[in-house]
């Protein structure tokens, strides 16, 4: 039971820390939309090693980026922007 | 003069509207149709040497199909091949269909990797995982659901120039192992078994995953998960019994420009709390119950110097990690361990690396969670390995 509380403790501290971070940090909104490769190299390098432009031809980062756009749960314009990049680049 | 002239720019229409007639039969015959395949996976294999005993281990090959039907349909499924027991061993890892929403929002049906923390959705490919072995609790058979049947809704959201993201699934759940349980080994009796292939019972497991990123660059995220279901056998005493499911993730991977390289730090907690009920011991001819709570925990450090100029060096990477198992007193699966494992990585490319690692495991008895986590072979009751795997993704 003991260890449950601290788990929950421990969460719910956690929770607070970044929402108030997020509110914190959120109150203006002045930075431009960022571009393809900005959001490669912020996004791939959460999980794995970011892949060269060239390591798929412009068909398959199609579905590379969809199946990444899910399992990383991005939206559809930043999964958009990075595949422009990649396809450029490649 | 004339005549010849015409004839020989007749011959040449004719012979280049024959080599263009070709040219475009070949560019048909090469344009993609809208369904778009592509096989992806992993493979790996190594050497482990655990005490006195070594033996080379993996030879696992994981495919990865993908099929992206339009715009908005992606199927997934992942197989898992092993060379196992003198045989080779064929294991779903997951398949599943995905649509997309809107913009923000997908749904997913089939069997998925659960957002449970990240360590098992994201993190658990060898080509990903920093070292040749899973945390404690982690692997292959962890305290924690990894995957499950279902339906998902995931997406995320924008405040400001921060983000979260965000999973609501509901599952068939995990199911309570009870000495009652003729299948199973009495001392298995209060475990929870997340690999059902059907439900066994009408309540449905409830769960999903909150993520923030407080900056706008994503280097930071902050995750809370939870399941909550009804875990025992339908028309049974322990029909009502609940688990709980807690878990909370961190990462943080960012350039650090003064070091010339790559920081990633990642940990994850999970937290196991299950009703209180009684089992009953065969050896005993009575009934005993425990304070059903199990929580397994990592943290992971790793640098990896890739800005510096020497090419040989900044494809190494020094990764560190701690990881803790502590499994209800009073159970006939109680443990309490931790372990430490250092390593060094030789990343040959993006997704392909060679890893060296020394673990030193201490405290407890045997781990009952822990038959593929730190190796697939080998005396894993031994305190100190090393472990030298090589793993290739594509």
């Amino acid at each position: 039971m003991k260890r449950s509380r601290k788990s929950i403790i421990a969460m719910l501290s956690i929770l607070f820390i970044g929402s108030s971070l997020m509110s914190a940090c959120s109150s203006q909104n002045t930075t431009p939309p960022k571009s393809g490769a900005q959001l490669w190299g912020e996004n791939c390098i959460r999980c794995h090693n970011a892949p060269p432009p060239s390591a798929f031809s412009d068909d398959q980062w199609e579905i590379v980026a969809m199946h990444m756009k899910v399992r990383a749960n991005l939206n559809s314009h930043e999964t958009s922007e990075i595949v422009d990049f990649l396809q450029m680049a490649n | 003069m004339k005549t010849v002239a015409m004839l020989l720019m007749v011959l040449s229409i004719s012979a280049f509207g024959q080599d263009y007639t070709e040219l475009m039969n070949k560019v048909n015959r090469a344009k993609p149709g809208d369904s778009q395949f592509l096989l992806r996976g992993y493979a790996h294999s190594g050497f482990e040497q655990f005490g006195e005993s070594s033996s080379f281990v993996g030879g696992s090959f994981n495919p990865i199909f993908l099929w992206r039907q339009s715009d908005k349909l992606l199927f997934e499924a992942e197989l898992e091949l092993e060379f196992e027991h003198g045989g080779t061993a064929l294991a779903l890892e997951y398949a599943n269909m995905a649509y997309q929403l809107t913009d923000n929002l997908t749904v997913r049906a089939g069997m998925f990797l659960l957002p449970f923390g990240t360590f098992s959705e994201r993190l658990h490919p060898r080509w990903i995982n920093r070292l040749p072995s899973s945390p404690l609790g982690f692997g292959h058979d962890p305290v924690g659901p990894m995957r499950d049947l279902g339906i998902e809704l995931r997406g995320n959201a924008k405040l400001g120039n921060r983000s979260l993201t965000y999973s609501i699934y509901t599952t068939n759940g995990p199911s309570l192992n009870t000495s009652a349980d003729h299948d199973l080994e009495e001392a298995e009796a209060g475990m929870l078994n997340y690999q059902n292939q059907e439900d066994n019972n009408a309540n449905k497991a409830l769960g999903g995953r909150l993520a923030i990123f407080p900056f706008s660059k994503p280097s930071l995220e902050l995750g809370l998960s939870g399941q909550f279901a009804k875990v025992g056998n339908h028309e049974t005493d322990y029909e009502e019994t609940m688990a709980n499911l807690y878990a909370l993730d961190f990462s943080y991977v960012n350039n650090l420009t003064f070091l010339k390289g790559v920081i990633d730090l990642k940990g994850q907690l999970n937290s196991i709390n299950v009703d209180e009920a009684a089992y009953f011991s065969d050896e005993d001819s009575a009934f005993y119950t425990f304070e059903n709570q199990s929580q397994v925990s990592y943290i992971q450090a790793a640098f990896r110097p890739a800005y510096l100029r020497n090419a040989f060096v900044q494809k190494l990477e020094l990764v560190g990690r701690y990881s803790q198992l502590a499994t209800p007193e009073g159970s006939h699966w109680e443990t309490n361990q931790d372990q430490f494992t250092i390593g060094l990585n030789y990343w040959l490319d993006w997704r392909s690396v060679l890893k060296i690692a020394y673990q030193v495991r201490g405290g407890g008895d045997a781990d009952p969670h822990a038959e593929e986590e730190a190796s697939d072979h080998g005396d894993e009751s031994s305190d100190n390995a090393i472990l030298i795997h090589w793993a290739f993704g594509f």
